[in-house]
């Protein structure tokens, strides 16, 4: 059979010369309705070119399908086939008989234009440049009403002939033999129109009649519309390519060098190819060149065939595959079964409401179909239709992205990636924990913090790679069930040797940083992502020696604002050192581990002197200058917001001694501190700035609560102390009208109290504190109505009641008496005001001054 | 200068002022006739910056109808920003 043989070379070369599908199509839902030359797939093969018919006539005398019996070839593949394939002749009906030239003058009408080209005989040159899907589609929406209008006259007529399908072969009409379908599919940008095929689940009732010969239908001269339905009821009967075993293995032979999803395609061709032999050999170079719009490969049943095993855009991954991962799958070609067959193009139909009328494909829709099957069924269908519908939906969602990168791109993201292991992971092996922690210390101390595990600080860089690789792998893992042949374990496998490679190839790398090749006059330095080739190599001066600006006098410039500045940041350099100091901890020496201990010593040692050098920076200990004009360089430093923000982390790292020093400060310079001094709001006055409310927030936020803990810690004659600094060093009547400094003072008297109740107070300390108490309550006792925040209706007050309350409770009666005139105002007012509050709000408001009341043993609700 | 303590904190060169004004608020003037004000969080050697509360002032020369050329200003609030270094002129701090 060389001819056969020829073609099949001729094929292949089409199909090598194709293109793959455009990108779009990778995405797009996955129906396309089969072509309707789809059933003649069986007369690929062995079909002799050059019919008798043919010969006469040379090559080029025809247009592409332009034959007058496009079927006769069929009939010979038929009799080339074996015998459990229909017998052409037995089931020829002969129509195509009757098809006589003269009988095709509605042609033009049809495909429009005209040159005479219809006709059979006719030698009118059909030029190369022929727009068969134009021509078509100008009249589709047309043919696809007329189908419309026919099924809906005759709704008997149409499932009836499908169960006397014809013969596979036997296909009639001159439409499908001059419009072969696939034009649409040409553009590059066509997007099938998504139709339900209700032929298709309509074969799934009904027994599967297409090998058993069928009767011929009648032989009357059939109308357009007539011919139209007809081959829709054929298709319905047939609706994939059977083949029998032999071309079976040729096909597969074939499709050695096919990816998956092209496998059904080679039986399309057979339509085409037999249009190429009749063309011009110019044409036919053009064709192969790619000129034309190639056949789209496996369009039409890319996705009914091995839709499921494929996710549309998996063409592209195939592509780089080895073709023996994709090996033919035979129950793909064979002729499947009739109930089968619909199942997966059933896969590609969207749910049956959103059907609509058919407006130009090739594909009849027959609502009727639905309508045949039982409640039951339609039921099944509607839930499994709903279930396919989803699953194409996420397949359309995981796949919109495919086909972006190029595998180009993909390595090159690949190194990218790798290198990043290796500066990483190479690391891991020979760096000192140090260099890792630098590597990523946001992550260290994060972790830290939270209390992640972590035995060891390279421990989670080591896991990162390990990480990073599974992760990859359990991603391809989970895929695998669809690809079950795409090696996710190799690539990963591959992927991690490679990395292992990688991490050796950087070890083994010289270690020096440059090289200096031999008879060069250049140094030649390496560079990595750590460690940077460095531009400039400026030796710095050793901090020891070295030109250093000669000591200024301090006591100038320690309060200018630089050198305040400069101060915070040697307390923050301190502290950073110090709570790294804290990370490299020894563990606690055991008993009679001498080097343990000491390197326990050693490590003490060090953390004293940070301590020292904090210490210093804080310049807490710079003598006190009265009257001085600068705040005291500690009250400086207190002054700025990043000062408050490190007392927190500074408490943590000083001594009880070092604490109260602080404590001390604060008090002493009470009325200097910036939350003080700023904060005096005048009676009638708004509220502070808006600025200095948020100093005064974050220094009840930052420092109160360090203050607080050590307050309540410290024993009574230090309570004592301070409250005697606040009354002999600071205008106390400035200071309690803010918040800060009430707190302060509410500390203190609270303090005292619960020293008190808790009987630690000896008598002599005792009485030394009621002396002190009185003097501020003195001293309080004129201002007291103004030291709360503006008006009534200006809100945050509580800390004023606070107050109020732990005075009342150290009062004695006769104090409390005056402390009720003093605030009797506030109190009715406050009383009066929450009246007009909403409920919450007004308790809030009353509980507030409750919390006084109490404290001098009243209540809210006594004043009714 | 204060810088006499070995506590590390030396200014010995000029990104240690900038040092200085972190969490203060600064003044950043950028190429394109462009302005900051805000509130340094970060900053490193190349000068890139991340800020919060910027006010970024754009200045916008315009020619009108009689070739006379004005200035406009454009002023925007961005809550955090980040500067590319490549683009800053100048930092100030803004006492």
């Amino acid at each position: 059979m060389p001819q056969a043989a020829a073609l099949q070379n001729f094929v292949r070369s089409i199909r090598l010369s194709t293109h793959p599908p455009p990108p779009s199509f990778h995405s797009t839902p996955p129906f396309l309705p089969l072509p309707p030359f789809d059933q003649r797939g069986m007369s690929f093969f062995g079909f002799d070119t050059s019919l008798p018919r043919d010969r006469g006539r040379g090559p080029g005398a025809k247009g592409f399908f332009e034959n007058s019996d496009p079927f006769a070839q069929v009939a010979l593949a038929d009799k080339f086939v074996d015998g459990d394939a229909v017998d052409f002749e037995d089931t020829y009906d002969g129509l195509g008989d009757q098809l006589d030239d003269d009988q095709d003058e509605f042609n033009d009408d049809t495909f429009g234009g005209g040159g005479g080209g219809g006709g059979i005989g006719e030698a009118a040159p059909v030029g190369r440049d022929f727009d068969f899907f134009g021509r078509t589609a100008g009249v589709a929406d047309a043919i696809g009403e007329e189908q419309v209008r026919y099924s809906l006259q005759n709704p008997q007529s149409a499932p009836a002939p499908a169960q006397r399908a014809p013969p596979p072969a036997t296909d009639p009409t001159e439409s499908t033999s001059r419009r072969t379908g696939y034009e649409k599919y040409s553009e590059p940008g066509y997007i099938p129109d998504l139709q339900a095929k209700s032929s298709v689940w309509a074969q799934k009732v009904e027994p599967s009649p297409a090998p058993a010969p069928a009767p011929a239908p009648s032989r009357k001269i059939m109308s357009l519309e007539e011919v139209e339905a007809l081959e829709a009821q054929m298709r319905r009967g047939q609706p994939g390519g059977r083949l029998p075993p032999q071309q079976m293995q040729q096909i597969q032979q074939m499709q050695q060098m096919m990816a998956d999803p092209y496998q059904r395609h080679p039986q399309q061709f057979p339509t085409l190819s037999d249009g190429f032999h009749q063309l011009p050999p110019e044409l036919q170079a053009q064709l192969e060149k790619g000129g034309m719009p190639p056949p789209p490969p496996g369009m039409p049943e890319l996705y009914g065939g091995p839709g499921p095993a494929i996710p549309p855009g998996a063409p592209f991954l195939q592509n780089n595959l080895p073709p023996q991962n994709m090996p033919p799958q035979p129950s793909r070609h064979a002729g499947l079964p009739q109930g089968q067959r619909p199942q997966h193009m059933e896969q590609q139909l969207p749910p049956p409401s959103s059907r609509a009328p058919n407006n130009g494909l090739p594909v009849i829709t027959n609502p009727q179909q639905l309508l045949h099957l039982t409640e039951e069924q339609r039921n099944a269908y509607l839930v499994e239709d709903a279930k396919r519908a989803k699953r194409n939906h996420k397949i359309a969602l995981l796949s919109r992205g495919n086909g972006l990168m190029t595998p180009q791109d993909k390595n090159f993201i690949t190194r990218i990636q790798l290198q990043q292991l290796v500066a990483a992971a190479g690391n891991v092996a020979d760096a000192d924990p140090e260099a890792v922690l630098a590597e990523d210390f946001y992550y260290q101390v994060y972790s830290q913090i939270r209390g992640a595990p972590r035995q060891h600080p390279h421990q989670p860089l080591g896991h990162f790679a390990q990480t990073y690789l599974l992760q990859t792998g359990n991603r391809l893992g989970g895929n695998r069930h669809r690809n079950p042949l795409q090696g996710a374990d190799n690539h990963m496998q591959r992927m991690q040797q490679q990395v292992q490679r990688a991490v050796e190839a950087a070890k083994a790398k010289p270690k020096n940083k440059q090289l200096i090749i031999e008879g060069s006059l250049g140094k030649i330095s390496f560079s990595n992502a750590k460690a940077p080739k460095p531009m400039l190599n400026i030796k710095r001066p050793d901090s020891s020696e070295g030109p250093r600006p000669k000591k200024v006098q301090s006591e100038l410039s320690l309060s200018d604002r630089k050198s305040i500045l400069t101060n915070i940041e040697r307390v923050y350099s301190a502290l950073m050192s110090m709570e790294d100091m804290e990370r490299t901890m020894p563990p606690p020496p055991e008993e009679g581990d001498a080097e343990a201990i000491q390197k326990h010593m050693e490590w003490r040692q060090e953390l004293h002197g940070l301590n020292q050098k904090l210490w210093k920076a804080l310049k807490v200990m710079e003598p006190i200058v009265p009257n001085s004009t600068t705040p005291h360089p500690f009250i400086a430093f207190l002054s700025h917001a990043k000062g408050k923000k490190a007392i927190p982390r500074i408490f943590r790292h000083i001594d009880q001694e070092q604490r109260v020093t602080i404590l001390t400060m604060i008090v002493v310079h009470l009325d200097s501190l910036d939350v003080v001094r700023l904060a005096q709001s005048m009676p009638g006055e708004a509220q502070p700035s808006m600025a200095v409310r948020e100093t005064i927030d974050l220094f009840s936020l930052a420092v109160m609560p360090s203050l607080l803990q050590y307050v309540n810690e410290a024993p009574f004659n230090i309570i004592i102390g301070l409250l005697g600094l606040v009354i002999a060093q600071t205008h106390v009547q400035s200071v309690a009208r803010t918040k800060v400094g009430l707190g302060i003072l509410t500390m203190l008297l609270s303090r005292a109290e619960l020293v008190k109740e808790a009987g630690q107070a000896p008598e002599r300390d005792w009485q030394q504190w009621v002396e002190k108490f009185n003097v501020l309550f003195d001293t309080l006792e004129p201002v007291l109505a103004d030291i709360f925040p503006g008006s009534i209706n200006s809100g945050d007050d509580m800390y004023v009641w606070q107050f109020l309350a732990a005075v009342g409770i150290g009062a004695s009666p006769e104090q409390q008496q005056r402390l009720v005139i003093a605030v009797k105002d506030r109190v009715m007012e406050t009383v009066g005001y929450s009246k007009s509050l909403p409920a919450d709000m007004a308790s809030q408001r009353l509980g507030n001054v409750n919390l006084f009341m109490r404290a001098i043993g009243l209540d809210v609700e006594l004043l009714g | 200068m204060a810088d006499n303590e070995d506590t590390g904190a030396s200014v010995s060169e000029p990104l240690d002022l900038v040092r200085l004004s972190l969490d203060e608020i600064v003044f950043v003037k950028l190429r394109g006739d462009r302005e900051l004000k805000g509130r340094l969080h970060a900053y490193d050697s190349h000068c890139n910056l991340v800020l919060g509360d910027v006010e970024e002032t754009i200045y916008v020369v315009e020619e009108d109808e009689n070739e006379q050329e004005t200035t406009r200003t454009i002023k925007k609030q961005e809550e955090m920003l980040f500067v590319r270094g490549d683009s800053v002129v100048l930092i100030s701090p803004q006492a």
